[in-house]
This record gives C-alpha cells, structure tokens and sequence, in this order.
C-alpha cells in the first residue's frame, strides 16, 4: 500500500539527501530508524559498513547466500565479519524450492532460460522474507551500475515491493550519486577490506556462474548475465510526459 | 470503497505489456467485476486522464490501483499481488509475487 502523502514526503526528503554525502545519508537512515539493516552483497559495498561502523557499532547487516558464490565471496564476508567485529546475518534460500528447481532444470537453467526464474528462489524470495523483519534498509545501488537498470536509483524510497502488509518500508541507498571510481578511492584512501576477485579483473561480483571478469572499456554490467540481451523496461510511465 | 484502475497506452499507441497481462488475469480471476472504473494514461497525451491521476498521485509505474474509502481515505497501489492480497482478499501465488517483484525492480539485479 502507498500512502500518497508520505511518497511525496520521501521526493522531498530525497531532493535534500541527494545533495550530501554517503556518511551524512547515512548518518540519517541510522538516526531515524533503529531497526535497520545493511545488505551487504560481499563485493565493493562493504564501504557501507566501514562507514556505517563509525557512525553506529552495533551494525545489523545481512547477506544473501544464495549457495553459488565464489568461494572468495564466502572467505570475504567472514573476513569483514571479523575485522569490524560484527553479526552477519548470512541468509539463504528456502532448500526444497532450490531442489525442485534444480531438479526439474538442473544446475545451470539460467542459461537456457533467463536468469530470473533462479534469482526469484535463491535471491528474491530469501531477501524479501529478510526484509520482512525490518523497517528500513540500506544497499550499495549506484546509478553507475547499470545505465540501463540503475539510472534513477533515489537515495530514499518508499519500498512498496518488499513492505509489510499495511505497513512502510524504506529503502536508502547512500552510494546513489558516486562514481565507482569516488568508492574505490574510498576503500584505498580507507585501508577498507575487499574482496580479492576485484584485483582478478572482476567488477560486478554476484553469483559464480553469473559473474565473469571484465575487460578494459567494457562496462561493469557486461560482467554479469552476458548471454542474455538487456530488456527494455515497459512499464515505468515515462517522466518526460508527467508535469511533476 | 471506489477502485479505479489506470492502464496505460505507450506514446505510439501500443498498450503496455504488464497492463494488458494483469488485465487478462483479472479477467479470468473473475477481479474486474471488482474495478468500477478503467482509465487510460495515454503517454502520447499528458492530458489523457490516466497521466493526470499518476501526476496527482505521484505515480511512475503502471498499472496502478486507486482505492477510495467511504471515510475519504485514498490508498494507492502500484504492486498488483498486494493490491489483490490487501484489497480484493484473493490468493496469488509466491512465483508470481517474485516475478512481478522482479520485473517491476530491474534494479534488483545487483543486490
């Protein structure tokens, strides 16, 4: 459900954060919400959590395992899990819904089909019981990601897909306006923690068989789900024709 | 309760994928019954009244879902699932609820 009122309220809000810096965005979202977790993707969005731990210790911060990462990914969250003395919580999909799959299409279906159907039972479904249990969350989403998925990601949102019954859900996303390179130099300049896949060439890191080093020149986006050809998103009502 | 349904129509005329898909399922849900009124949000037309409720209601997707109290109370939904879930009390399925999730949220790929 959308309250008008507070989706104009979250437009407001998000004019004002986009114009300070991940810290101070983040600053707020922890400061005006105690039950609130980072998604930690196990790749360069771990500057989240050296930020997050200066501002708050007591960090909840969660993981999607979906059970196909690279074996470097799992060493990496147990290394962050270490070095800033934190609870990750490490979350995996329901095993009777990956068995029927696997069982019906194998272990590789994502490359016959889409990616999606595999994504919805290792990724979707575990994320969405997760955020069940909290009212605001917080990812790496940059609009750099992906031009053509990413590029209106807001630093503040009304989370309608994954709010409970009747209730508000707040998505921030406090890298929205930096540059790959603005997180890179951060993690450097900070002696941050990395996963070692980024010195092999890998940009985007998700699951394994997703995931594959990029070149020079190419986009980081080419790194992940190569085989399938971008999608045309059909169902935003395009602002060009809405007089905000 | 007064529930208006806002479908749209693409700037060269052709009718949006997702609407037409959730119209047909509401169609064979027996759901429509339930709509009191279709409007068009024709993208071609930033005048159309369907471009003129999402202006209203701040809305960037479709279709949506307006649903209008007795007491006044306007309640908005852009998520099919929960508008069928919350309002009309009718099952869906998880599949269907994660492959809408997933195609509403391209953004998702890289979580």
């Amino acid at each position: 459900m959308s309250n008008p009122a507070s989706t104009i309220n979250l437009a407001d809000i998000d004019l004002t954060l986009s114009t300070l810096s991940p810290q101070e965005i983040l600053r707020h979202a922890l400061e005006n919400h105690d039950n609130i977790a980072i998604s930690f993707s196990g790749a360069e969005d771990v500057v989240l959590i050296d930020m997050a731990h200066k501002i708050r210790p007591d960090l909840q911060v969660f993981s999607l395992d979906t059970g196909r990462l690279h074996a470097e990914t799992y060493h990496f969250i147990e290394k962050v899990r270490k070095h800033y003395d934190i609870k990750i919580d490490v979350v995996m999909p329901e095993g009777a819904r990956v068995e029927a799959l696997v069982k019906e299409k194998g272990l590789f279906s994502f490359y016959e089909d889409d990616h999606k159907e595999c994504c919805g039972i290792r990724k979707i479904a575990p994320l969405r019981k997760q955020l069940l249990t909290v009212d605001a969350w917080i990812t790496g989403q940059r609009r750099d990601q992906s031009p053509g998925t990413r590029a209106a990601v807001p630093v503040i949102q009304d989370d309608k897909a994954f709010a409970r019954p009747d209730d508000q859900l707040t998505k921030y996303n406090p890298l929205a306006n930096w540059t790959s390179q603005q997180v890179w130099d951060y993690i450097r300049t900070n002696n941050v923690p990395y996963n070692e896949l980024h010195d092999r060439g890998f940009i985007s890191i998700g699951c394994e068989p997703c995931t594959r080093p990029t070149g020079p020149g190419q986009h980081e986006r080419e790194g992940r789900w190569w085989w399938e050809e971008a999608t045309k998103k059909e169902c935003g009502l395009h602002a060009v024709n809405i007089d905000k | 309760m007064k529930i208006t349904m806002v479908k749209k129509l693409f700037a060269d005329g052709s009718p949006c994928k997702k609407c037409a898909e959730v119209e047909q399922k509401m169609q064979q849900a027996g759901q429509l019954e339930r709509i009191d009124q279709i409007v068009i949000a024709d993208e071609a037309d930033p005048a159309s009244a369907g471009m003129l409720l999402a202006t209203e209601h701040n809305v960037d997707r479709a279709p949506f879902f307006i649903v209008e109290q007795a007491s006044g109370a306007v309640d908005i939904y852009t998520v099919y699932f929960k508008f069928v879930k919350e309002v009309l009390n009718a099952q869906t399925s998880e599949d269907e609820e994660l492959q809408e999730i997933m195609n509403d949220n391209p953004d998702l790929d890289f979580i």
